[in-house]
């Protein structure tokens, strides 16, 4: 617990305009959830039917639930589907502001990017990046207790993970330079 | 009272200042583990085991036992701070927990939740020490349908009772069956729906389902208000402890229908989880003002908590009596026994009544001294909503990825995590609950084979659910609990009084 | 003083050694027998020190074991992995359509046999003559548990059901304990579970063993129960069923690992096999002893390999 004893005093960076124009309205989004749900259903059903969904002596075929579940599913995307469309007309609630948009971003990309680093260059790498920028870029926090608190917290997952506990994250050549 | 004196005996064995001693640490790495994301009980007591071959299977056991007590008490402080729940059975505490720490009453759920642990784990430890030779006796009495009924009964409560559009529902339960059956299907052999992925073989692992729609997503929903956490922490005192504790009395019908339902499901091996969802939707169902749960209403911590911890703790009952490990970690103690040279049995209780003793002492021992550690630690654990979110946010990140890459060794988990991340995020905004898929995916699997297996044993007979007086009973307790919401209206009509509906859901609530 | 050391340590540096804490993957579930098998090395090799780096048990159990084996294929070149075999090995690949062959992976040692055991529930059948009488006698099919679909429990009860002409329904579960409390709770009328998953419930008096599959009986005297002991178990055989069939438990690295590293390893777990541990667990589970490795082995494991795989193919497993 190290590293909530820094002392890292910041202030609020400003919240998001309420001001800030509708990126997407909710039944936009509910339109397409529905529809990639639809598709989701109809691919697991072909999958199941093909993998046999009858009822032989011995009871369901291993197809048998998953197939009649994708029928659910579908139908029950179809409904809100339907639904969705229904109250188009009507004033809808915003799913997503412009500026809310932007923050979710903020957080989103730097996570698929420290998955993607992870993948090549390992965890811990990875990790002290995701930290450090984000405290620095995204927090506007003080460059050296950004690096600090990083490298304090990786290094803690470190050795907690790797060396006590002999749970191995994935490494890449940072660490195998060090014999790891 | 003869279990009286045996137990006597057991606390004599334990007294000894090694044994103590081995207990403190026990606990302490206990706590550590299971606030750890990714490690929690199974692992972290897999991960300590080897740290007891050296030791007398007594000493080994009370040390594993206190480290699985201090994981239980630890899982329950991310998933209030964090709403990253380390187990399976720590979701249904996420439900009001978490809504509570937002509040500014981390303190205060905390202290429920711990409280809550310790009253389940001793009402389950004075059933094993009481009725051990009778709760193996019945345990032998689930066969496949008993099985398929106690699924069936945790499904049935759950239906018809979120404020969220019907529909909804029914998509967000019928995905997580879908996804619970990827992988291969254990009645036939075969492989389903992994469209010749290798990394699908494994199915979709529970846990990191749990770790992205639930850790992840958090972050990008607070990351889209603002930069903090929207709680901070409450000043920890004793005064809260003893304000939380005086409020208990208000609650022992709740206590006591948790606590219940816990040792039942938890001896029935295979019950914890359905346990903490089945004690949660109970409590819902019989309040005053369902509406109020999932907003960070107190009752929906002690309700999960009591009845996890209780079936956690009655679920070491079977595995000592019969070899059936109720739990992952009981399934990992299991392993540790037959180390010790021990083999747990019926005769185990006859074999060996030192070791068996003195475990179950030192489960009373264990869980007092456990209580009183995590309280005193609480205000270190609250503190950490202090810190600011720009620096906590991408630990959460980092600590959920290590915690879905631990599960099974796979980058791929890392990948999905972030996918059910962003379903999460969306799922959330637009209504759709996540709670009953995460029911579903754990349950789903189970719940299949077991009727499977019904239907090989009666040769595809639907009678079997009603071919005697104990699975008889729970279907049809099932069935009523499927259409409460209809008898419950029947019955508000005759007594011709109308619950006030709240309107405020997410979303507009599409027709029923 | 550091060169004495140096010295001290010179010849166990001379072969390859692992760097990095030793993997040992289990193709089942927590408390299944591999399962317990990897803990008893676990304990084996770290009481007697036999090996620098620590052991780590990792169960990869989904998918029916099949997991495992895909972790070890793609584990390629990487020496600190062992996996504990046993006959899914085979089996596998033919009944799900796997893509796994054992010859990808790099043999090491066969460590011990299986024996399987026609059990019934003590109140049922005493010998197999009346067992099988009840079975055809009874109006419903009476009810075989065994761990998993397609696999050798399953493989054998078709065997049962060709040489007794008997019919069964199998019950797959998910594991030989699920199937031992199955039986003892009336829920099933037999098993065919190996001695340790039954062995607790049968000392208990709960379940009764009626025949081994094997040319001969379990070697071990010591009395198990009040009045018996392994050996006094006939085979099946005796009994006028003649179905036969033992299970490897034998330990594989993954592919393309350097001799020195299989080297490593043959030595270690021929440690083991002196261990007391190793030999306590032996007995106590009515395991048979048995060390092949190098050309025996390989040798072993394609006749083994031969055989369950004509197995398969008359229970008509093995999918298209």
């Amino acid at each position: 617990m190290s590293q909530t004893d820094l002392e890292i005093v910041v202030d609020d960076p400003t919240a998001p305009e309420d001001n800030s124009p509708s990126l997407a309205s909710t039944h936009a989004v509910e339109i397409i959830v529905c529809l990639l749900l639809l598709a989701l259903a109809a691919t697991l059903g072909y999958d199941n039917w093909r993998t046999g969904a009858s009822w032989d002596s011995t009871g369901p075929e291993p197809g048998y639930f998953p197939f009649y579940l994708s029928l659910v599913l579908g139908g029950g995307s179809l409904y809100g589907l339907i639904a969705a469309l229904a109250a188009r007309r009507k004033a809808s609630e915003t799913f997503v502001t412009r500026a809310q948009a932007r923050r979710v971003m903020a957080v989103f990309v730097p996570t698929l990017l420290f998955c993607l680093v992870t993948q090549f260059l390992g965890l811990y790498v990875a990790s002290f990046l995701l930290i450090a920028g984000f405290m620095r870029l995204v927090g506007k926090i003080a460059l050296w207790k950004s690096l600090l608190t990083a490298f304090l917290f990786t290094a803690v997952m470190f050795v907690t993970f790797d060396m006590a506990f002999d749970v191995i994250m994935p490494k890449g050549p940072l660490e195998a330079a060090f014999g790891y | 009272m003869e279990a009286f004196g045996l137990l006597l005996h057991g606390f004599a064995v334990l007294l000894t200042w090694k044994t103590l001693v081995l207990m403190m640490v026990g606990l302490v790495l206990g706590i550590f583990v299971g606030v750890l994301p990714g490690l929690g009980g199974p692992n972290g007591v897999a991960i300590l085991l080897p740290l007891t071959f050296t030791m007398d299977p007594t000493s080994a056991i009370v040390m594993l036992s206190c480290i699985y007590w201090g994981a239980l008490f630890g899982g329950a402080i991310t998933s209030i701070l964090f709403n990253i729940p380390g187990e399976a059975w720590s979701v249904a505490t996420t439900f009001d927990g978490y809504p509570m720490a937002q509040q500014g009453r981390a303190a205060e759920a905390l202290t429920a939740a711990f409280t809550s642990s310790f009253i389940g784990s001793l009402v389950a430890v004075l059933l094993i020490t009481f009725l051990a030779p009778m709760i193996s006796s019945f345990a032998l009495k689930f066969g496949p349908p008993e099985f398929f009924a106690v699924y069936l009964l945790t499904f049935c409560s759950f239906v018809g009772l979120g404020r969220e559009a019907r529909h909804k529902t029914v998509i967000s339960m019928s995905l997580g069956l879908l996804l619970a059956g990827v992988g291969m299907d254990t009645v036939s052999g075969q492989l389903r729906m992994t469209f010749g992925s290798a990394e699908l073989l494994r199915g979709i692992n529970f846990l990191v389902a749990v770790i992205g729609l639930f850790g992840i997503s958090e972050i990008l929903l607070t990351m889209e208000e603002r930069l903090a956490l929207r709680g901070h922490a409450a000043s920890i005192s004793l005064r809260v402890v003893l304000g939380v504790w005086k409020d208990l009395p208000k609650y022992w019908m709740t206590l006591l229908r948790s606590s219940f339902i816990g040792c039942w499901l938890g001896i029935t091996p295979g019950g914890a989880i359905a346990a903490s969802f089945m004690g949660y939707n109970l409590a819902k169902r019989f309040a005053k003002d369902p509406e109020s749960f999932g907003k960070g209403r107190i009752e929906g911590v002690f309700a999960p908590e009591t009845a996890a911890h209780a079936s956690g703790t009655s679920a070491l009952l079977p595995m000592l009596a019969l070899g059936i490990p109720g739990s992952g970690t009981a399934a990992i103690l299991l392993g540790g026994l037959m180390v010790w040279g021990l083999n747990p049995g019926p005769l185990l209780f006859v074999e060996h009544k030192d070791f068996v003793w003195g475990l179950i002492a030192s489960m009373y021992l264990g869980n007092v001294v456990g209580l009183v550690l995590v309280l005193t630690t609480v205000p270190i654990f609250a503190s950490i909503l202090r810190v600011p979110f720009a620096a906590v946010a991408p630990m959460i990140v980092v600590s959920c990825a290590i915690g879905a890459y631990a599960i099974q060794n796979a980058m791929f988990d890392i990948w999905l995590m972030l996918g059910f991340g962003l379903v999460g995020y969306v799922f959330k905004k637009i209504g759709i609950p996540l709670a009953p898929f995460t029911l579903a995916l754990v349950l789903g699997n189970r719940a299949e084979d077991a009727f499977r297996l019904s239907m090989i044993g009666s040769g595809g007979d639907l009678k079997v659910f009603w071919s005697n007086g104990l699975v008889g009973s729970i279907t049809t307790l099932a069935i009523v609990l499927l259409f409460w919401p209809v008898i419950d209206g029947l019955l508000a009509r005759v007594g011709r009084t109308r619950r006030t509906r709240t309107a405020d859901a997410p979303t507009p609530p599409s027709r029923p | 003083m550091t060169l004495a050391a140096a010295l001290w340590v010179a010849p166990a540096v001379a072969g390859w050694e692992p760097t990095k804490p030793v993997e040992i993957v289990v193709a089942a579930g927590a408390g299944g027998a591999s399962d317990q098998m990897a803990r008893m090395m676990q304990a084996a090799i770290q009481k007697n020190n036999l090996m620098k780096q620590p052991v780590v048990v990792s169960l990869k159990g989904g998918a029916s074991g099949a997991e495992a084996l895909m972790y070890m294929k793609s584990s390629e070149g990487d020496p600190n992995k062992v996996l504990i075999a046993y006959s899914l090995i085979y089996m596998l690949p033919l009944s799900a359509k796997i893509p796994f062959n054992w010859r990808e992976l790099t043999p090491v040692s066969v460590i011990a046999l299986d024996q399987f055991v026609l059990w019934d529930n003590s109140a049922g059948p005493k010998t197999v003559k009346e067992f099988v009488e009840a079975a055809k006698a009874a109006s419903s099919p009476f009810k075989m548990g065994g761990t998993g679909s397609k696999r050798e429990d399953h493989v054998l009860t078709v065997f049962l059901e060709q040489k007794t002409g008997v019919k069964f329904s199998y019950l797959p579960y998910k594991s030989g304990g699920e199937a031992a409390t199955q039986l003892v709770g009336n829920h099933t009328e037999s098993n065919v579970n190996n001695p340790s998953e039954n062995l607790e419930v049968w000392r208990a008096g709960q379940v009764r063993p009626l025949c081994v599959f094997d040319k001969e009986r379990i070697s071990y005297t010591a009395k198990v129960t009040d009045t018996q002991s392994w050996a006094d178990i006939p085979t099946c055989k005796e009994e006028g069923v003649d179905v036969q069939y033992l299970m490897l438990r034998a330990m594989f690295l993954p592919g393309k690992v350097t001799p020195e590293q299989q080297a490593f390893y043959v030595e270690l777990f021929h440690k083991v096999t002196q261990t007391a541990e190793y030999k306590d667990y032996m007995e106590k589970q009515a395991l048979k002893p048995i060390f092949l490795t190098g050309k025996d082995m390989v040798q072993f494991l394609e006749e083994d390999d031969a055989q369950n795989k004509s197995l398969m193919m008359e229970a008509g497993f093995v999918a298209k």
